[in-house]
């Protein structure tokens, strides 16, 4: 498929956010873009005319209950047919912040078994206490599976900022160690939370901005189209967003979130 | 004999009977009423209801108690004043938007008419900016308080078709370890105020996804009692998409929140003195924010504009409907009649006069031609937003109000509009200050750190980053610059994704320098939001006006206030950067007394190209440091004095045809490349511009004093360190384009102080060449992070 | 019928509540010998439902479905006939 024939649907609800800088990505690639409420998407039912979806940043319905969870449940409700056969035919599902949240809280991620009916996880209170909009540094840590990294070398480590209260991803204690392995054995692990060089945070802040459990910052599910993060890619997409670009003679053009772009629609032009 | 008739309709409703009040009973009958209209006023309503040959009802009252408040038409600003040099006539005509209309800019699109002032900004875009006090509401609740403060600017932005791009707060607080035994009754304590205004603020912003990028914490006894809280908003709009168009037979559309008795005499509550029983009195006043409607109501009215389907629009704040309305009629010299029980309620039960007056939150008034009115619906419908035509615009110059088929309110929009003028006696009597004397310190590097952890100069990283401040992606220049988070002298938006313009946000504030002389004060909260703005590559700056001070009617408070409104003009003028907007609060006293004066000076500007834009942090090792602007002996209000426990007498002062050519100068230099980094000095002078760039950076400098431009008066290291003088900048110019930067300079007062150096330390030679500071950056870095939490 | 659930979702012990931290900080800050703060969200909610046992299985699934999230919350809640 050539790249301007992908159509990418970026869904909103009252309290979606980031959804005009999400599409401008897109457009910056030549990728055209739709902003859709979801409301319209239910309507005109045309969720399957789009090549990809993506749930951006913000507190869809003020993020009562708790973060995610209701935009969650709202979507499942309404499109759960279309959102299957969106998972069966591998096109890419990719949530940002709130959108990640809707991910886990729609059991589409991690999705160890298919979707879920509950979720397997959770995007918990930070630790400290708190709304945090910081850089962090992000290790690749994804073996090839993840379609959205596919541009991005295994151990490569990335500057993308995380703007958040409720990012700390957790498994219940039970599962904890069970999950963690099958992340690794399934190849779901994307993004860990680390230091400039690269170094894990170890839960430590703020490289670990919210206490996440083992540092994670982003994972996909088993067949590597779905892909929830807590960073924001698109607040990284130019050179002149970075937090120390006066400090360079001259200026890059892009940052290191453009690459989560790329790889998306890399992947789109040459599977379909 | 009661002044109260119940009429006979089935809902609340009593008619006034001010005919056969005498002045006391006129008086008691606005404290019962809760209108706070004096004497004079109350006279002028009678006057009118005599000539009518009837008694008002409760609604009529209530309505010409929110138009005439402080808080909703600016009594005081556009009073007339006696001061012992002649009478003023209004303070906003003679001074602020004066200095507006003589420079009469070009760019100036609009200025003090509408909810927002508006620049020009590219070629088919328009800049609207708008600072909001929200002083009151935050004492009784501070985190409902400091939301719904927020939620109101944003408004005021949407209320002149704009899209906000940006937000900023500036908050005061009394000292977070105040004793709590020294607390007066229903007072709160700093800590409480400040985690709560905070949090409301975030709230807010953070949910409608608006960044917070700019703003400032300060700390000061006078604000134990009153918190004061600015809160800001920038927005972009197409310029031929601005539309303020009402005509008789225009549909008045109600749209966003349902009314409720939330905020009811919010405004009347804001122009009155906070008491030990306001925080009961007043609880209803405070307000509910959610923001979450707030973001849809954007989304529709974005929509609205674009396809161009109504006549005009404003902002529901303060006074609620029955200023909204009768605002919108003025404007448009049309009537309004009105249709209550079309207003959607949260619950029933309201009489109608509070449905009326009623502030609740999330709410915009629309004007629509009735053929756009269908498509206007079915736009609000699909953001799931209420929209609900209230009543329809009249060509009789007549507010009217209906309720259930019975009218209970009539009143000539003329009327309602020309309230009888504010008089007042404004006298300024110089406090009776002296410079204190105390030897010089011998250990400077001790001094240094402990101004650098001072509450007011310490870093607000903690606070900081619980705002988004990079949310649309747009952020150019953030609040905190680099790894060690070093404080950026203002924010640059960069709001279109096909021009590389950016929109400069910066402010200048310092309630100290009042205490000396309020003149003073507000030249340097001028120069100060100035220079941050051309610090990181600013110009063409258009600047806002927020004041909060203590009660007009007394003559000193009115004196300090009518000196800062002289500089105001004297400096607006000056630096040719005219006022676009502004906001007053009065009647900030307390218990404990009046709040400290705090004019709080918004300077927006534009660059022409984001990619020039400079930060505050050092850049190279070896690179050269220079001083811009001279050093006098000012450190009257300083940092350094309060430390020492002295007020002091030499208020830095504003030399306009020096500071204009210092401004000048180094916006020529920023644009030539020659500035790789770039600080403005304030608060802590030297001292802390130099120890900001250096530990922000992770570099290391050398200065030397001896080298500092200055008059000969200075003699002493510690106060050359920590002078305040206006006007100054220090920049980090690139080694090979020291010649360029020199042969630009030449003539101007400048000066080579020193060097960037790899070592991370702070090092200070003295006017004996002496080494008198050697500071390591972590110490540095590790006391100024310290104090709020980093 | 007309049924009301008093729905209480509160953390699974063992996971950290740093909610309850920080207002137990707070509190202690205020001089109360405070040992620890949970803090759990309640919910009210009014429906209809033919039997008790339809009211309840309603609220369960309530729970689950929406209200909490089995990774790190508990839920209980009592349920009365309404007016």
């Amino acid at each position: 498929m050539k790249v301007e024939e992908i159509r990418v649907c970026v869904i909103r609800v009252g309290g979606t956010n980031c959804d005009a800088e999400t599409k401008r990505a897109f457009d910056e690639l030549g990728v055209k873009a739709d902003i859709n409420h979801l409301n319209e998407i239910v309507k005109k039912a045309s969720l399957l005319d789009y090549n990809a979806l993506v749930f951006p940043g913000g507190f869809s319905y003020g993020d009562y209950v708790r973060a995610g969870a209701i935009l969650a449940k709202g979507t499942l409700t309404k499109l759960r047919h279309d959102l299957k056969m969106f998972v069966e035919e591998g096109r890419p599902i990719l949530g940002i912040c709130n959108g990640f949240q809707v991910l886990v809280e729609a059991g589409l991620l991690p999705a160890f078994e298919g979707i879920s009916e509950y979720p397997e996880a959770t995007l918990a209170t930070n630790i400290p206490i708190g709304y945090n909009c910081r850089w962090t540094y992000l290790k690749h840590e994804n073996s090839g599976r993840c379609l959205f990294t596919q541009k991005i070398p295994k151990g490569n480590v990335l500057r993308i900022p995380v703007a958040h209260a409720e990012g700390r991803f957790l498994f219940s204690k039970e599962n904890e160690d069970r999950y963690l392995r099958k992340l690794y054995d399934n190849d779901q692990l994307v993004f860990r939370y680390c230091n400039k060089e690269g170094e894990y945070a170890e839960g430590e802040f703020p490289v670990n901005p919210n206490g996440a459990f083992h540092d994670i910052a982003g994972i996909c599910d088993p067949t590597g189209t779905v892909f929830g993060l807590m960073p924001h890619p698109e607040r990284a997409f130019y050179g002149w967003q970075l937090p120390d670009w006066t400090k360079t003679e001259n200026m890059p053009t892009y940052g290191d979130g453009k690459l989560v772009f790329e790889s998306m629609v890399e992947y789109l032009k040459s599977r379909f | 004999m009661s002044h109260y008739v119940k009429r006979d309709v089935p809902f609340e409703l009593v008619e006034v009977n001010l005919q056969e009040a005498d002045d006391k009973q006129l008086l008691q009958i606005s404290r019962e009423l809760g209108i706070a209209l004096n004497l004079t006023e109350m006279k002028a309503v009678k006057n009118y209801f005599s000539r009518k040959k009837r008694n008002p009802t409760d609604v009529e009252l209530q309505t010409i108690g929110q138009t005439w408040s402080e808080h909703c038409y600016h009594k005081t600003f556009k009073g007339n004043i006696t001061t012992p040099e002649g009478e003023i006539k209004s303070l906003l005509k003679t001074y602020i938007a004066k200095a507006t209309k003589e420079l009469n800019p070009s760019w100036c699109v609009s200025v003090f008419e509408d909810n927002a002032g508006i620049i020009e900004f590219e070629e088919n875009y328009t800049i609207a900016a708008k600072v909001e006090t929200h002083n009151h509401p935050s004492a009784i609740e501070p985190f409902g308080g400091a939301a719904t403060g927020t939620g109101g600017v944003i408004r005021d932005i949407l209320g002149v078709w704009a899209d906000p791009i940006a937000c900023t707060d500036v908050l005061c607080f009394g000292p977070l370890d105040y004793d709590y035994s020294k607390l007066p009754p229903g007072t709160k304590h700093p800590k409480y105020v400040y985690r709560g205004v905070v949090a409301g603020i975030g709230h807010y912003g953070n949910n409608m996804g608006i960044p917070t990028v700019n703003g400032a914490i300060h700390f000061d006894e006078s604000y134990v009692g009153n918190v004061v809280v600015y809160c800001g908003c920038i927005g972009i709009l197409p310029k031929n998409k601005f539309v303020k168009d009402t005509k008789p037979g225009d549909i008045a559309l109600l749209v966003g929140g349902e009314t409720g008795r939330d905020g009811i005499h919010g405004v009347t509550f804001a122009s009155a003195e906070l008491t030990k029983e306001s925080e009961e009195i007043s609880r209803p006043a405070v307000q509910i924010a959610n923001p979450i409607e707030e973001e849809k109501v954007k989304r529709a009215i974005n929509k609205l504009r674009d396809e161009g389907l109504g006549s005009a629009i404003t902002d529901i704040g303060g006074g609620g409907i029955s200023c909204g309305t009768g605002e919108m009629a003025d404007r448009s010299n049309c009537g309004i009649h009105v249709n209550l029980e079309k207003i959607p309620l949260k619950y029933q039960g309201l009489a109608p006069w509070e449905i009326y007056v009623s502030e609740s939150q999330e709410r915009m008034l629309l004007s629509v031609p009735e053929k756009n009115l269908q498509k206007t619906l079915e736009i609000f419908e699909s953001e799931n937003v209420k929209a609900t035509p209230i009543g329809k615009f009249t060509d009789d110059g007549i507010l009217r109000v209906d309720y259930l088929g019975q009218r209970v309110a009539e009143l000539d929009i003329d009327f309602i509009f020309n309230p009888p003028k504010f008089k007042g006696t404004a006298e300024w009597n110089e406090p009776d200050l002296k410079e204190p004397t105390f030897p010089e310190p011998t250990d400077l590097t001790e001094e240094i750190l402990q101004v650098i952890s001072t509450p007011n100069i310490a870093g607000k990283e903690s606070v900081i980053r619980t705002y988004d401040h990079e949310v649309k992606g747009n952020t150019v220049l953030k609040p905190l610059q680099s790894k060690y988070g070093g404080p950026n002298d203002a924010a640059v938006i960069k709001p279109l994704p096909d021009s590389w313009k950016g929109v400069v946000i910066s402010c200048g504030m310092n309630p100290n320098y009042g205490k000396i002389d309020p003149y003073w004060m507000a030249a340097s909260a001028i120069d100060e939001a100035i220079r941050n703005n051309i610090a990181v590559g600013g110009r063409r700056i258009a600047l806002l006006d927020n004041f909060s001070w203590g009660n007009p009617q007394k003559p000193d408070r009115l004196g300090s206030l009518t000196r800062a409104c002289q500089a105001c003009y004297d400096f607006a003028k000056g630096f040719k950067t005219p006022f676009i907007s502004g906001k007053d609060s009065l009647y900030n006293e307390s218990p404990l007394g009046p709040v400290t004066p705090t004019l709080l000076i918004t300077a927006i500007g534009i660059i022409p190209d984001i990619r020039k834009a400079v930060s505050m942090e050092l850049k190279q090792p070896g690179n050269p440091i220079y001083l811009v602007g001279k050093t006098y002996p000012e450190l009257g209000g300083s940092q350094y004095y309060q430390l020492k426990g002295f007020t002091g007498a030499t208020v830095p002062k504003v030399r306009i045809e020096q500071a204009k050519e210092t401004m000048n100068l180094i916006t020529k230099a920023i644009d030539s490349g020659y500035i790789r980094s770039c600080h403005d000095l304030s608060d802590g002078g030297v001292a802390v511009a130099s120890s900001e760039m250096a530990f922000s950076s992770g570099y290391g400098v050398e200065l030397h004093l001896k080298k500092v431009p200055r008059t000969s008066e200075i003699r002493r290291n510690d106060f050359l360190l920590f002078s305040e003088s206006n006007s100054r900048f220090l920049v980090e110019v690139p080694e090979k384009r020291r010649e360029d930067f020199e042969a630009l300079m030449n003539g101007s007062v400048c000066a080579e102080i020193g060097r960037v150096k790899k070592e991370g330390i702070l090092s200070v030679y003295g006017l004996k060449e002496k080494n008198v500071v050697r500071a390591d950056l972590t110490e540095l870095r590790r006391r100024w992070k310290g104090v709020l939490g980093g | 019928m007309m049924y009301r659930a008093r729905i209480e979702v509160s953390l699974k012990p063992g996971h950290s509540d740093p909610e309850g931290e920080m207002t137990a900080q707070s509190l202690k800050e205020l001089k109360y010998s405070v040992k620890k703060v949970g803090v759990s969200k309640v919910y009210e909610v009014f429906f209809e439902a033919d039997s008790r046992e339809k009211a309840e299985e309603a609220v369960e699934e309530m729970c689950r479905r929406l209200l909490a999230n089995p990774t790190k919350d508990n839920y209980s809640y009592e349920i009365e006939e309404a007016r």
